[in-house]
């Protein structure tokens, strides 16, 4: 009998962040395995569960694993981590079906108040920004801030998309925004420095839920456009998986 | 059974913090000031993560429909009870129609009141911490109705009126010069030799803090490197360099990720300190260990385990409550 070969595990290293919490960090140049090693880890390590370790954070390249110094250590929880990665080591990070969600979209406008100051910097047309923002079908990478917006790897612009020199104060709940390479989601209204190109008027985020949003990293999001007199038919739906 | 809010100044009920929040992207929250929080609610015979309230800076007023016990805790105020100034970090009791009034918060900037058998509060993922981000939780206005769970009959010394309680607990005091341990941070070689600057440096809150993040102003390490970092989760007493004027030190309300390099993380200790740090205050930093900063705050820890057995004694000998909460150093993993 010949077992399947385990997909080799990305270096990591474990880097103190306090008394309360280590920094875990999957450190190959291959982007994609370094974020499959951390969010496998965080499933493992919740799954798992060590007296005194509240959690786990995991986004792109990293985690963030937070414990009670009351109750365990530093150096414990970093043996706990160690031990993961052993146990990832042998069975390879879980494989999981992931779901689809599609966010209906009003583009530009009252909405989308940076649709036009991002086309001028892509040197691209409004329409060419929405055809490419609506073109691909997103990985969610990770839960962010605030409130678990999903964290996106960003459409396919030609250009990185330059932060408000002036963040808002406040954005609203649905804001469809980009910034860097990413795209993302505003589940709750928060203040916020990435440039608004839309607003979907589906619920993100549903307090009386648990989980208090629909997907998780690993989900895929899809977006597609509506016109203004559509958004109030939307309005009050929640966000859903299509499959 | 309840208590009325009458003058809410800016209070709210909390208890330890949401500490499932963070994997579902939500900041912990919850009492800034642990060890006080804690303190208030072992000294009015509860346990440390039971409901209590949360008042910050302004006067703050409530009468009780029915008797209680309560323990007020944190900065240094004038406390009252039907008229009468009562002690802080002491059990108080309460009678039916009187107010609780706290008068001139302003040695700190945050106080805990506990109820014996606590106060009703929703509760998100485990706790009642109030999430400004989700909208969530208990902010108190004027007439506000919080329901209490029991009725405890007045403990008053018969005689003089003294002191009825001498707990040994050694009160936290508050300076408008305080001096914050930290922890050298994960990123702490991207500010090469300027990371120094922390130490040497005496900066001076400013008024734009809050439980979110604590602004410092005063000469500012800077970050050699402009590679692009991605977002990650940073802890609770994350010190970073957003803007060229402030530093900004992350408290149990910031958001779970952010992308600046952490150049030092404040000890689960000093971040009562900074809890009660105000406007205008000036703050130094010292560094320490990992291994030394968990002693510490098993030390404090350990001291409110020596209250909590005194507690209990001196309430069983007063006929105080019914069985005692069972111990509760700290919530359950995974709670």
């Amino acid at each position: 009998m010949t077992a399947a070969p385990t997909p080799a595990l990305p270096p990591v290293e474990v880097f103190e962040s306090g008394d309360a919490a280590l920094r875990v960090v999957a450190s190959s140049a291959d982007r994609e395995a370094n974020w499959a090693t951390v969010h496998a880890l965080a499933e493992w390590l919740d799954a798992a569960g060590a007296d005194g370790v509240h959690g786990a954070v995991p986004t792109y390249d990293s985690l963030l694993v937070e414990f009670d110094p009351g109750v365990t250590s530093a150096r414990q929880v970093r043996a706990f981590v160690l031990l993961g990665l052993r146990q990832l080591e042998f069975t390879g990070a879980p494989a999981r079906a992931p779901r689809e969600f599609n966010v209906p979209v009003v583009y530009g406008g009252e909405y989308g108040p940076d649709l036009e100051r991002v086309a001028e910097q892509q040197q691209l047309s409004v329409e060419e920004i929405i055809t490419l923002h609506t073109a691909k079908s997103y990985v969610i990478r990770c839960l962010g801030a605030p409130a678990g917006s999903p964290m996106m790897d960003g459409p396919d612009f030609p250009l990185p998309v330059p932060r408000l020199k002036d963040p808002r104060l406040s954005v609203p709940a649905g804001a469809v925004s980009v910034a860097g390479r990413q795209a993302v989601i505003a589940p709750a209204v928060a203040p916020g420095g990435w440039c608004v190109i839309g607003q979907t008027p589906l619920t993100v985020l549903d307090a009386a839920a648990e989980p208090l949003v629909p997907y998780v990293p690993g989900d895929r999001l899809r977006f597609h456009q509506i016109q203004l007199e559509e958004f109030a038919a939307f309005a009050g739906r929640k966000l859903e998986a299509a499959r | 059974m309840s208590l009325i809010i009458q003058q809410p100044g800016h209070s709210v009920v909390t208890d330890l913090g949401r500490f499932r929040g963070p994997r579902f992207g939500l900041p912990v929250n919850g009492a800034l000031d642990q060890f006080s929080a804690r303190a208030a609610n072992i000294l009015a015979g509860n346990g440390d993560n039971a409901p209590l309230l949360e008042i910050t800076a302004l006067d703050f007023r409530m009468r009780a429909t029915t008797d209680i016990l309560i323990a007020v805790t944190g900065a240094p105020l004038h406390l009252t009870v039907g008229g009468r100034q009562c002690q802080q970090w002491e059990p108080v009791s309460v009678r039916a129609g009187e107010t609780v009034a706290l008068r001139r918060l302003d040695g700190g900037l945050r106080a805990y009141i506990a109820v014996h058998g606590s106060v009703h509060a929703p509760v998100l993922l485990g706790s009642c911490a109030p999430d400004t981000v989700v909208g969530f939780g208990l902010r108190l206005t004027e007439g506000t109705e919080l329901k209490t769970f029991s009725t405890v009959p007045p403990i008053r010394q018969p005689y003089f009126d003294l002191p009825l309680f001498r707990l040994g607990l050694t009160r936290p005091e508050f300076h408008s010069t305080a001096v914050v341990e930290v922890t050298d941070g994960p990123d702490v070689e991207e500010f090469g030799d300027t990371a120094d600057l922390l130490y040497s440096t005496e900066y001076t809150v400013s008024g734009r803090s809050n439980h979110i993040g604590l602004r410092l102003g005063g000469a500012l390490p800077e970050r050699q490197s402009t590679a692009e970092v991605l977002s990650r989760g940073v802890p609770v007493g994350a010190i970073e360099v957003p803007s060229r004027e402030e530093l900004l030190v992350l408290h149990r309300g910031r958001g779970v990720t952010a992308g600046y390099p952490v150049l030092a993380v404040v000890t689960s200790r000093s971040l009562d300190v900074l809890a009660q740090a105000r406007p205008g205050h000036k703050i130094t930093f010292r560094k320490t260990t990992v291994p030394e900063a968990t002693a510490k705050h098993r030390a404090a820890l350990r001291e409110l385990e020596t209250l909590r057995s005194t507690v209990g004694t001196v309430f069983s000998l007063l006929g105080v409550g019914g069985p005692p909460d069972p111990p509760r150093l700290a919530p359950a993993a995974g709670s």
